[in-house]
């Protein structure tokens, strides 16, 4: 029975090593003797040098010793989502009905399943911990002058802070593929849930990174008190600041202990409680709350019953077979979870960004009065080529090799396809740009004027990204699966492009400028000062239609081409 | 317009890299026919299905496909052929009726006229109960019948079917016979299938051609095949033409 776990932890270590399954036993000795070095004599080493050269040292302690606290609870806060969410967002994309079969047809306990995952896990998350931390620490080592005491401490306690987290991670990620896996449409929900999952921890990260200095100001670090990541950040705060060496006085502590609340006990208490619970809860509930069923399989059988008014209506337009492509196209899209969820994505970030970005505006324009309308032009452009980007180009056009096969060997059948897939994109987008419009006309305090303006800029801006997405799949078509290297690709080169393709003619105004190029001064000279923003909205509107235009012109060339 | 020749080769060749995958193919497939195409795994079955489809460009050579140019007439002839691929690709969020009239609008049908032969098709083929299930419930087998649906749906002159029948069950495979059968002496039209299955080829085929490491090894009618290589039916013919020798000791060293 014990060896069950033990074959479980290999397999999981198996896979998350595969790549280097040659000698793997020795790479992994290699690397974590490297990384070893690396923590205690490269890293400080290298880290001593750097800032030496940028800045005198004297100067960095003090700014080091100010920001400790809040830079170290950042720390954790990445550390905390990189080993978090991000496995727990990709297992979910993953599910895995097929493993659980063999596993449950080896009559395999859950808790040997918690285990053994846990287990298989760490090497490589703790080898990528032992990478990562200590430049971080390095520095604040040097600039604390703390005593190796002091270092090992530290070092324990991040080690406890990461095997807690692994274990959390671990936990519910089992958890929920035990859960999905009852569930009869698992594997679409999981596929959903574990895009949202991505969502909701990016838009924190958004959060801290715009936010930080209101927040401060408002609630003070208090907010932060409440994250698990926290306590192990003040814990190594405070074994920092107790085992240095520089002779801080009483005073300095008591500046630390004003900005930290807890003390040193609380703190470290918090860390071990949280450790506890999240192992005895793990321990505890595996057999109970959870188990694997034989259940994966029942996947539910969904019938389809009468079309909608909407695709109903499409139909009566557009008679004749494009209209069933167009409608083919959209049940395609909506009846997939991660679309939906992609929507939502693109959504949450367009409303978010640009009311991030507007308390920006008005913090910097409180003094210029007013709301500057090119701000808003390009928070809103940003904002859409957000949505358009983010829900399209993650969506293959097609689930295998085969369907494309299927689909090329009919009479101009990929044109066809992509000119309907197009359309139901554009259909699509109608409505998805109502929502940022309202969002950030509400947030400027606009106008009628303004909510037409954004809504007409908007839309045409989804569609341009829209456009460009289907061409950049069309050149590097991938099939449903969201964590090849094309999808990837793909999702970060429309991005980029749609965004930079938009601010390309401020950007380029403004650099003209700098070099002595009349950019700026001829648009002014043709629409106005007040004009400016919306000179600029057109010239980005048609840009990113003329590219977004000339790559679906020439994805849909290549994906026609019979393959040579 | 053509002279009863549905597929005619000349010296098609394919190359991946270093694999040969076909070479010098020259092949002639009336009209009306029944051709199977036979051959061990990798022989290249498969690449000539999708270079006469017009999937794909061949290295060298030329091929007219019903009476039509392949290398400048590709949509012609996509047009009026039907092509079952090797593995089911079939969209998961799309009913079987959904599904075959994407199919249908892809080669320009639509209407009252399509749905009517969809329902028929799906009922000879004993899916209508399962019609407006989304397809990512069906069985591989049942996912196979909505793709062989599908190949007929436009009418096609010329139908490829590649492994049609490698994950149907006995009775599914029977009716697939039948309806090769029907279709080819009725309408005329010509079938061009990969299959692994010789007693399937024997049963529906009139032409066979066997294909070894990209090269046409053998032609010709069932019988004439039999008789040549002296042998009492399909499946010994391709074993003495291909070379299958079962070597025992070699199947029990590995233990
Ligand atoms: N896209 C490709 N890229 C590279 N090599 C390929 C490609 N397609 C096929 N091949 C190679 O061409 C050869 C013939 O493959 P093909 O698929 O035509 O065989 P087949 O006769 O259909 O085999 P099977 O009976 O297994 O289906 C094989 O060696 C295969 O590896
Ligand atoms: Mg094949």
């Amino acid at each position: 029975m014990a060896s069950k776990w033990y074959s479980i932890a290999k397999a999981e270590y198996q896979v998350s090593t595969s790549s280097m399954r040659k000698s793997r036993t020795r790479n992994m000795i290699l690397l974590l003797a490297f990384g070893l070095v690396w923590a205690i004599f490269l890293a400080p080493f290298m880290i001593g040098t750097i800032t030496g050269l940028i800045l005198p040292f004297e100067f960095l302690q003090i700014l080091l010793v100010t920001i400790l606290p809040g830079f170290m609870r950042a720390v954790m806060f990445f550390l905390w989502m990189m080993i978090l969410i991000i496995p727990l967002s990709r297992a979910l994309q993953e599910i895995k009905i097929g493993q659980w079969e063999i596993l449950l047809s080896n009559d395999v306990r859950t808790r040997d399943i918690l285990i053994g995952s846990f287990l298989g896990k760490l090497p490589i998350y703790g080898l990528l911990v032992l990478y990562l931390a200590p430049p971080f620490f390095a520095l604040f080592f040097l600039a604390f002058e703390v005593t190796l005491i002091g270092q090992i401490l530290i070092y324990l306690t991040l080690f406890i802070a990461v095997l807690s987290t692994i274990w959390l991670s671990n936990l519910i990620t089992v958890a929920i593929q035990a859960k999905l896996g009852e569930s009869p449409r698992g594997k679409d929900i999981a596929n959903g849930v574990g895009i949202l999952l991505a969502i909701v921890s990016i838009i924190p990260m958004y959060g801290i990174m715009f936010f930080s200095l209101q927040f401060s100001a408002i609630l003070g670090l208090n907010v932060f008190l409440i994250f698990p990541f926290t306590w192990p950040a003040d814990v190594i705060s405070w074994i920092t600041i107790l085992f240095s060496q520089i002779g801080l006085t009483s005073n300095h502590i008591l500046i630390f202990q004003q900005t930290l609340q807890f003390d040193i006990n609380i703190s470290t208490t918090l860390l071990s409680l949280f450790a506890a619970v999240c192992i005895i809860i793990g321990l505890a509930s595996a057999d109970r709350i959870f188990t694997y069923n034989i259940g994966a399989r029942t996947e539910q059988i969904t019938t389809i019953k009468g079309e909608n008014v909407i695709l109903r209506g499409i139909r009566k337009v557009a008679s004749g077979s494009f209209g069933t492509l167009l409608v083919t196209c959209l049940k395609d899209f909506f009846r997939k979870a991660s679309n939906l969820s992609r929507i939502a994505y693109g959504i949450i970030l367009a409303i978010v960004l640009p009311f991030i970005m507007t308390q920006m505006i008005l913090i910097v324009g409180r003094d210029s009065g007013g709301v500057d309308m090119m701000m808003v032009v390009m928070i809103s452009g940003i904002s859409m080529a957000l949505i358009g980007s983010f829900a399209f180009s993650g969506t293959a056009f097609m689930e295998s090799k085969d369907q494309l096969w299927i689909i090329q060997s009919t009479p101009s059948g990929t044109t066809r396809y992509v000119k309907a897939r197009l359309i139901a994109g554009f259909l699509i987008a109608l409505p998805l740009c109502i929502i940022p419009a309202l969002a950030i006309t509400i947030i400027i305090t606009g106008t009628l004027a303004t909510l037409g303006f954004l809504l007409i800029y908007g839309y045409i801006i989804i569609c341009g990204a829209i456009m460009f997405s289907t061409g950049v799949t069309a050149l590097n078509p991938y099939y449903e699966d969201t964590k090849s290297p094309e999808h990837q690709m793909n999702v970060m080169v429309t991005t980029m492009g749609v965004e930079f393709t938009i601010l390309a003619p401020i950007m380029i105004s403004l650099f003209g400028d700098i070099l002595g190029l009349p950019f700026w001064d001829i648009i002014r000279s043709i629409a106005g000062s007040a004009g400016m923003p919306f000179a600029f909205a057109i010239i980005g509107m048609v840009a990113l239609l003329i590219v977004g235009g000339g790559a679906l012109l020439i994805g849909t060339r290549r994906l026609a081409q019979p393959e040579v | 317009m053509y002279n009863g020749v549905s597929i005619e080769t000349q010296k098609l060749n394919k190359q991946f890299g270093p694999v040969h995958a076909v070479r010098n193919l020259t092949l002639q497939v009336r009209e009306g026919s029944r051709f199977g195409f036979l051959g061990p795994n990798g022989a290249g079955k498969t690449t000539t299905v999708r270079i006469l489809s017009g999937l794909m460009k061949p290295s060298s050579g030329t091929a007219t496909v019903c009476g039509l140019p392949l290398a400048s007439k590709r949509n012609e002839i996509k047009a009026i052929t039907g092509l079952l691929p090797e593995t089911p690709g079939l969209y998961s969020k799309l009913s079987a009726v959904e599904f075959l009239e994407f199919i249908g609008a892809l080669n320009g049908r639509n209407g009252k006229a399509l749905n009517g032969r969809i329902d028929r098709l799906l009922a000879i083929l004993g899916l209508e109960s399962r019609q407006d299930d989304l397809l990512e419930s069906y069985s591989s087998g049942m996912k196979q019948k909505v793709l062989i649906a599908s190949t007929i749906l436009h009418e096609p002159k010329l139908v490829f079917l590649d492994e049609p029948t490698a994950r149907l069950d006995p009775s599914a495979s029977a009716i697939v016979k039948e309806l090769i059968g029907i279709l080819a002496e009725s309408t005329g039209t010509t079938f061009f299938i990969c299959t692994h299955q010789t007693s399937f080829a024997e049963d529906v085929c009139d032409q066979i051609g066997i294909i070894n490491e990209g090269q046409l090894v053998a032609l010709g009618p069932v019988e004439e095949l039999i008789e040549t290589s002296k042998a009492k039916d399909l499946e010994n013919a391709y074993l003495q033409i291909v070379g299958g020798k079962v070597d025992r000791e070699a199947l029990l060293a590995w233990r």
